[in-house]
């Protein structure tokens, strides 16, 4: 633009993103949607090999038992009954012990740690100072001239994370808008207020054993968020977040 | 007859070698120099004739075999094999009573409107998305057009986009899955 030089500071954010790792639990409704679909297609379907042998096999028994008649088959010879295979199925099924839901990280909530709420999208929040305050914020870099405002934000991801953060910025557009004019005791005309644009990445890997935290930093929640961030800020960052 | 007209001209003063015929140019090639391509030079016209005919009725019947065999693949799931039409499949279970398909009906339809509001939910929140990055765009258009064309730009690393989807647990740290080998046994066809 041919205009001079604009009197608002640019700054580029990052809102990282850590996605969730196990399914969110089902509402009541989808639980007994479920339930009913089941039982539909139980009652359409048709009898499968397994069930027919296990059907015989009960049959067989029956007959057996009340007629005391001798097998047709020679002694000794063992055979395998379905409900029998059934058993040694359901035996395996208990030894294995999955892993829980919840987490260590949740129960003492720990919330630093990238462990915790396995279900809900993690989100990183960073101690800055901004004038003389220190306030939680996604962590933003002020724009330097050479650079898209993704780079910016890719750098303020960097600069808290270390270069080896593996995340996946979606796109060169900015998810959201955070404007605000400086306290009037250092507002002067070429000098109103920052403009902080936010942009969105995913993070790739869940190792972050290289990353040099220097700051405070937190991984919350979507809901979390209202713990930390001031209520100006915190409306213009719900507006681009998602469940 | 070379050798006998020089033992024949042997006790002539001069013994000059000459050709039997006109049509031997060269003394020694005797055998090549006669004219003997009759009977090879009808064979290459018919030949010719016959090889191109039965060329032809060839290419006609792959022609004919290759319009006849475009079979339909079968799709295999319309297909209900024999085996599953045999009357002992079919399940016996006490017919539904009436609280159960009162229930069933009341329960379809509260699942309609859970899924119209989980439906509505979503496009409002997509709505907020798309509302709150047409502002920042707008804002970053009236600081600098520069920026604001950088940011339109289509990003071409962004897809093909991958991710494993979440799971019911969390992965096992030092599990040891069982071995086994997984034979695939689709039907492959060809037309």
């Amino acid at each position: 633009s041919a205009a001079g030089p604009r009197p608002w500071r640019l700054f580029g954010a990052m809102c990282l993103l850590r996605l969730p790792r196990i399914t969110q639990p089902l509402e009541k409704e989808e639980e007994e949607m479920a339930a009913l679909m089941a039982q539909i297609e139980l009652e359409k379907s048709q009898y499968s090999d397994h069930e027919i042998r296990k059907l015989q096999e009960e049959d067989q028994l029956r007959r057996r038992k009340e007629s005391m008649y001798d097998d047709d088959e020679a002694p000794g010879k063992t055979v395998i009954m379905a409900q029998d295979l059934e058993d040694k199925w359901e035996q395996k099924f208990l030894q294995f012990k999955a892993a829980s839901r919840i987490t260590d990280a949740d129960k003492n909530n720990n919330r630093t740690s990238l462990n915790r709420k396995l279900d809900s999208n993690l989100m990183l929040l960073v101690k800055q100072k901004i004038g003389n305050q220190e306030l939680w914020l996604l962590p933003q870099v002020e724009w330097q001239p050479g650079e898209t405002l993704r780079n910016t934000a890719e750098r303020a991801m960097a600069t808290f994370l270390g270069d080896h953060i593996q995340a996946k910025t979606l796109g060169n557009a900015p998810y959201g808008i955070y404007k605000y004019k400086f306290p009037r005791a250092i507002r002067t005309e070429n000098n109103v207020g920052a403009k902080v644009f936010f942009f969105k990445a995913f993070l790739q890997s869940s190792d972050l054993s290289l990353a040099e935290l220097k700051e405070d930093y937190l991984w919350v929640t979507k809901d979390e968020l209202g713990d930390y961030l001031k209520s100006e800020y915190l409306k213009k960052v719900n507006k681009f977040l998602l469940d | 007859s070379l050798c006998s007209f020089f033992f024949l001209s042997s006790w002539q003063p001069q013994m000059v070698p000459f050709r039997g015929s006109h049509w031997q140019t060269s003394l020694l090639a005797f055998r090549a120099s006669l004219p003997m391509r009759a009977q090879p030079k009808k064979k290459k016209k018919v030949d010719l004739k016959r090889e191109q005919a039965q060329k032809d009725r060839m290419k006609k019947k792959i022609k004919k075999l290759e319009k006849a065999a475009s079979e339909m693949i079968p799709i295999e799931d319309f297909i209900t094999p024999l085996k599953y039409s045999d009357s002992n499949r079919v399940r016996s279970l006490p017919p539904l009573s009436f609280e159960e398909t009162e229930r069933r009906v009341l329960l379809m339809k509260k699942w309609g409107l859970f899924k119209q509001k989980q439906d509505e939910a979503e496009k409002k929140a997509i709505q907020s998305l798309v509302e709150a990055q047409q502002e920042a765009l707008k804002e970053l258009r009236l600081e600098s057009e520069e920026l604001y064309q950088a940011a339109i730009r289509r990003d071409e690393g962004l897809f093909p986009f991958e991710r494993d989807g979440p799971n019911y647990t969390p992965p096992l740290p030092e599990y040891d899955p069982p071995e086994g080998k997984c034979v695939d046994i689709t039907k492959v066809y060809t037309q």
